[in-house]
């Protein structure tokens, strides 16, 4: 008889039920997805970045498709922490999986601000730290690219909310691994990564840029093996938990991020393309692992044999 | 709403690079309602990515059609598709067109826009007076006009931009006469940007209720990713997936007025 595979996966902090966690931006507010599935499949899921006030976005084109990869420049609209609370409320009271806030900031006062409302919400689990927002008093760069603030914008997060916190960095940045310990000392109780790499696209017609703000961010099956090194490299790196991603599409990428160092992943632009992902991802996890001899992620997580 | 696998009964050539679908989506076929959309893909690979939105053209249970123009890869993959192949269906999508009784409804259609004004024409042909204005960048970009004969609408008009098929001109040539001579009380539009920008800066607040289905780049169709944003007059962004595709008129921002 073949031994029952365990997909659970403890973070130390928190116990998920499976390694599979929906990325900020691409699953709305999660409510949208009980249309196609029961929120409590999930292991967790984290809700579209949030400012302390609503903001309009980015003007159209917001999204442009490269070979399997999207490019976006959403510009982070959204409704603002007040109205995000309501939101939360009612996701709370439809699902028991753990809900994660992706806080977002122009300046490090924004950032504890949106921490600090959300820290006190028992709805909320975990606070993923998106330091990857353009940043108003560092000239528009973000935390993630320098090691020193992200240094100072954690410790200050970590000494002024008691919720466990997820560090979200950048990929764009020469010397990721430095960020995550950065990270790590400042008090970071995981590491998430990556968010989106930097792109442009070009209109031929108009000889310009697509995009407004010239600079788009690629996420999708196009980034995934680079985010597989950057995953590698910092988990080899750090010692709290790292949460894997990028152009995750099936069960068995999810285990490719597991072999390199990841805990459990997230899954981003997927969702857009097919709303029931989750669903089939997970079948396949379970599938691939039975193949593979795999009874639970633990005696995988790192082996990658060099 | 619903995301499924459904089959490909015919994916028909119709002109140019314009062709039918017809495909087998119970769902689909018993739940769109006139100026819904679906978002279509041809295969689970990963390139194409997302899946494209398409305006439902019309639906006989268990059938659903989509007309459709190829631009693109993702429509270029969705033109090799054959019966019996499956297709990614999600829906439908988005709101509908209002309902009317015992109105006099003008319908406007550019190019590939006829695909919604067709089931509105199916919807409001039985209980109003409905006219059409159809026009297209040349003869075979207007297609169709057969199949709109039968719908029962009280008269139809047409115009290609290059004159090589009926009358030379635009929708918005003749479109304020034909709205006092037939006492039009709605217009219902679907069409490329500048069409909407030309038919606002015409009929815009000459006292008709009018009506626009809208395209816009989509990510998800279901309102979860903040791609479609289509400015209003409030000088916010709405999302043309999941508060619209169909608004008022006066709601948009239009770039020419
Ligand atoms: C609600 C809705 C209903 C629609 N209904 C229909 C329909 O019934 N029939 C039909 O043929 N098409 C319809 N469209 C348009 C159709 O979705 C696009 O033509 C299709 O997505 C193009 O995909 P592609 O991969 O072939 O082209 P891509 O490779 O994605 O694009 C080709 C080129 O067209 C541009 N482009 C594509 N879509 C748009 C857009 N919406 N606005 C501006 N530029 C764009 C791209 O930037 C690119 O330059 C509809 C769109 C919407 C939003
Ligand atoms: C449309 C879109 C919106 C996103 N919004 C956010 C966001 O609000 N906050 C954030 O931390 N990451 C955001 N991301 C990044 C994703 O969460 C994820 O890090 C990235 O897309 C890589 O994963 P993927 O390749 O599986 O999509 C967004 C990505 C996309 C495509
Ligand atoms: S296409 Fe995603 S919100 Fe409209």
């Amino acid at each position: 008889m073949a031994k029952t595979i365990d997909l659970s996966v403890d973070l130390g902090f928190i116990q998920l039920k499976n390694p599979i966690i929906p990325a900020s931006g691409t699953f709305g507010y999660g409510e949208e997805f009980q249309a196609f599935f029961p929120l409590d499949i999930l292991g967790a899921f984290v809700l579209k970045g949030i400012y302390k006030n609503p903001r309009k976005g980015n003007p159209p084109p917001r999204i442009h498709e490269t070979a399997a990869g999207l490019l976006n420049s959403i510009g982070l609209a959204g409704p603002g922490a007040e109205e995000l609370k309501k939101i939360i409320k009612r996701t709370a009271s439809i699902t028991n999986t753990p809900i994660i806030v992706n806080v977002c900031g122009e300046s490090d006062e924004e950032y504890l601000e949106v921490a600090k409302i959300f820290d006190v919400m028992e709805e909320v689990s975990i606070l993923e730290l998106n330091i990857s927002c353009p940043n108003v008093k560092a000239g528009g760069k973000c935390p993630a690219q320098d090691r020193d603030h992200t240094f100072r914008l954690v410790k200050q997060i970590k000494e002024n909310t008691q919720k466990p916190l997820m560090v979200k960095l950048s990929p764009n940045t020469h010397d990721v691994p430095a960020v995550a310990l950065a990270a790590q000392e400042a008090g970071a109780d995981c590491i998430s990564l990556v968010n989106t790499f930097l792109g442009v696209a070009v209109d031929l017609k108009k000889r310009a840029p697509v995009f407004k703000n010239v600079f788009a961010g690629l996420s999708g099956p196009a980034i995934k093996p680079l985010a597989l090194k950057l995953v590698w490299e910092v988990a080899k790196t750090v010692s709290i938990p790292v949460i894997g991603m990028g152009g995750i599409t099936s069960g068995k990428d999810v285990l490719e991020f597991v072999l390199v160092g990841a805990s459990a992943v997230q899954t981003g632009t997927i969702n857009m393309a097919e709303p029931c992902a989750s669903v089939r991802i997970i079948k396949e996890l379970e599938e691939t692992m039975e193949a593979l001899s795999i009874t639970n992620l633990s005696e995988i997580k790192g082996r990658l044999k060099l | 709403m619903k995301d499924e696998t459904c089959i490909v009964i015919e994916n028909r050539h119709i002109s140019k690079k314009y062709y039918m679908l017809k495909i087998k989506a119970p769902y689909l076929a018993e739940n769109a309602k006139p100026g819904n959309f679906v978002m279509l893909k041809a295969s689970s690979g990963l390139d194409p990515l997302l899946k494209r939105p398409f305006g439902v053209f019309n639906t006989n249970y268990p059938f659903t059609w989509v007309y459709y123009e190829v631009v693109g890869k993702g429509t270029a993959a969705i033109a090799n598709l054959r019966a019996d192949d499956p297709v990614q269906v999600l829906g439908p999508l988005g709101n509908r067109f209002p309902a009317f009784t015992g109105k006099n409804i003008l319908l406007v259609a550019g190019g590939r826009g006829i695909a919604p004004i067709h089931y509105a024409i199916c919807d409001y042909a039985p209980a109003n007076n409905v006219f059409l204005i159809y026009g297209a960048r040349s003869a075979g970009d207007l297609n169709l006009v057969e199949e709109l004969k039968g719908l029962g609408l009280k008269k139809m008009f047409l115009y290609t931009d290059d004159g090589s098929a009926y009358q030379k001109g635009f929708v918005t040539t003749d479109i304020r006469r034909i709205i006092a001579d037939h006492h039009i009380e709605v217009t219902v539009s679907c069409g490329p940007d500048a069409m909407f920008e030309s038919l606002a800066h015409e009929i815009g607040g000459i006292g008709t209720e009018n009506w626009v289905s809208l395209e816009a780049l989509m990510g998800c169709g279901f309102g979860i990713c903040y791609s479609c944003a289509v400015k209003t007059t409030a000088d916010e962004y709405k999302k043309v997936c999941s508060d619209g595709p169909v608004f008022k008129m006066e709601e948009i921002a239009w770039q020419k007025q």
